[in-house]
């Protein structure tokens, strides 16, 4: 069974933002709320770097853990997903989460912050594949209809691949290995300190 | 080898090129940027300071997204797992152990040592001990804090303890999810309500709490509950004047300050203020509902005749001068006094004033 994961290259983001406009999009996602967003890094500085993050889906999901009421779900694919239904908007998941995914529509006094939305890899939610109540709390269901993300299949570079975790490792493997530059992305420089001649390849097929 | 050289001489070039104008360019950087010039300088490659940098970024005008909200320019805040741990963890187990243990200690003490009872009789007489305003401060105050504390069970625990007991049905997680919403707006909205309440309380009762000399003698002898023996007190014991500062002033303080902070996101609170302000709400709250209890005990079935003086309906404030006497004498003392008469030896028989 595929294990659904995203892995942002930050060689290759541009910080176009088309997937969170994809992302957007795709799932009529109101005002205030932001499944992805893509952050840069040292911008304007020599070495910048731009990252496209949403929700990782955890294997261990600190969100699944604290959530009071138990909303949290993870499918077979390793995709977590919600019960809009059972959300009390209690912000917990907000406060657990490394990556700020978790989003709410409100943040209202007396905490009153509506369900709490964030990134569904495009799994939509519990409801019926396809439900029109479906679309209206969690977006489309490409996952159901046989498709990807749409953030990662808009990516103009092909910086966001989103998919199952062994194909995009070796994708990203194969490009780091491409680059003849080994894994420095990653800051590997440490591991092997400084470079006396050109690093040898990776072996193919070795865990990177 | 003479190629290799060449490029090599050429990177010590690039090396030092860059070394003149990194600095330069990371003059208004933050601290992570060079960092990040200087290791690339010993360390050509190693990124490692920028990707330092992706736990951090609050404040650092280079660190940048397009999105709008609380933090949104911080790639990774790790910090929410220590939450996570802390409150999943030391908070859930022995927060709810140290109520458990709380209930245990009071059923064990009403078990074994049984209510305290007046030794003699009532008089029959009574003694005015609080106003209507102190009853009904008293009573705002108490609902509204047993509905925090109910909710606040609800919320820690419920998912432990209540969601379990419908074997994890659709049905139950409906149910339970009403109940969660349910707690979660009461303990937001009469939260602040509760403030309001605790100040009143704090403003109407304060007079009679401030400590005294004999106080003390009262706590050396834990108020006689132990042993029985009669220890003088004013209007408020030693152990309601404990209750009054520790629980009433200091705890309402931290769960007031820490609760606001938690029911008005809308001020932009990062989530490592929420994460602190969580945890330490989360103690002081299980503190404050562990003392509760033991006063709810003593206010009720502990303490025979001592519900008189806080009754709505049925009663307007007045304890009987035996009680008066046997728990409160020197209050007592004054009151008899301010009425003029010499104290009546207890147990004489008397006509009922109402």
């Amino acid at each position: 069974m595929a294990r659904m994961k995203f892995l942002a290259d930050a060689e290759r983001c541009i910080e176009c933002n088309g997937c969170v406009t994809a992302c957007k999009q795709e799932h009529d996602i109101p005002w205030g709320v932001n499944r992805r967003r893509v952050v840069t890094l040292n911008d304007g500085m020599p070495g910048e770097k731009s990252i496209s993050v949403a929700c990782m889906h955890c294997s261990d999901a600190p969100c699944m853990a604290v959530c009071p009421v138990d909303v949290f779900y993870k499918t077979s694919e390793g995709i977590v997903l919600h019960d809009k239904d059972l959300c009390i908007g209690c912000g917990y998941c907000f406060y657990a989460c490394p990556f700020g995914a978790p989003q709410f529509p409100q943040d209202g006094a007396f905490g009153l912050r509506g369900k709490m939305d964030k990134c569904t890899f495009c799994a939509g939610g519990p409801e019926p594949d396809f439900s029109e109540a479906e679309f209206r709390k969690y977006g489309r269901n490409r996952i159901a209809e046989g498709k990807l993300p749409a953030c990662a299949e808009m990516c103009s570079t092909k910086a966001l691949l989103g998919g199952d975790g062994d194909v995009i490792a070796d994708i990203y493997r194969s490009r780091a290995i491409t680059r003849g530059r080994g894994s420095e992305v990653w800051g590997w420089g440490t591991a092997y300190g400084r470079p006396e001649k050109k690093p040898a390849a990776q072996p193919p097929g070795a865990k990177s | 080898m003479r190629g290799m050289s060449q490029r090599k001489r050429f990177v010590r070039l690039l090396v030092a090129a860059l070394a003149i104008c990194l600095p330069q360019l990371a003059v208004a950087a933050s601290e992570g940027q060079k960092q990040q010039a200087e290791r690339q300088l010993t360390q050509p490659l190693n990124n490692a300071p920028v990707w330092r940098d992706v736990r951090a970024g609050e404040g650092n005008p280079y660190q940048t997204t397009q999105v709008r909200g609380i933090e949104t320019n911080v790639l990774i805040q790790s910090e929410g797992e220590i939450w996570r741990e802390i409150r999943n963890g030391p908070v859930t187990v022995y927060g709810g152990l140290f109520v458990l243990i709380i209930a245990s200690i009071i059923g064990l003490f009403h078990w074994l040592r049984g209510p305290i009872k007046l030794r003699e009789r009532p008089t029959g007489r009574w003694v005015k001990r609080f106003t209507d305003w102190e009853r009904l401060v008293h009573w705002s105050t108490a609902i509204s804090f047993l509905v925090l504390a109910v909710s606040g069970l609800v919320i820690l625990f419920g998912k432990y303890i209540v969601l379990p007991v419908f074997g994890g049905s659709v049905f139950g997680y409906a149910v339970f999810s009403w109940l969660a919403a349910i707690s979660k707006n009461l303990h937001n909205f009469v939260g602040p309500l509760f403030i309001v309440c605790a100040s009143a309380m704090f403003v109407t009762y304060v007079k009679d709490n401030l400590w005294r000399s004999y106080d003390f003698r009262w706590l050396g002898n834990s108020g006689g509950m132990l042993w029985g023996e009669h220890v003088p007190s004013g209007k408020f014991n030693a152990g309601e004047k404990v209750w009054f500062w520790f629980g009433l002033f200091l705890l309402s303080i931290v769960l007031a300050v820490t609760g606001l902070i938690l029911d008005f996101p809308n001020f932009g609170q990062g989530r490592a203020t929420m994460q602190l302000v969580n945890v330490v709400h989360a103690i002081a709250a299980v503190i404050y509902m562990g003392v509760a209890m033991g006063h709810i005990y003593m206010g009720t079935v502990g303490v025979e005749g001592t519900y008189d003086s806080m009754r709505i309906s049925g009663g307007d404030g007045s304890v009987d001068e035996t009680w008066a006497k046997e728990h409160h004498e020197y209050w007592y003392k004054e009151v008899i006094a301010s009425r003029g008469r010499e104290a009546a030896p207890t147990g004489a028989a008397a006509q009922p004033q109402h």
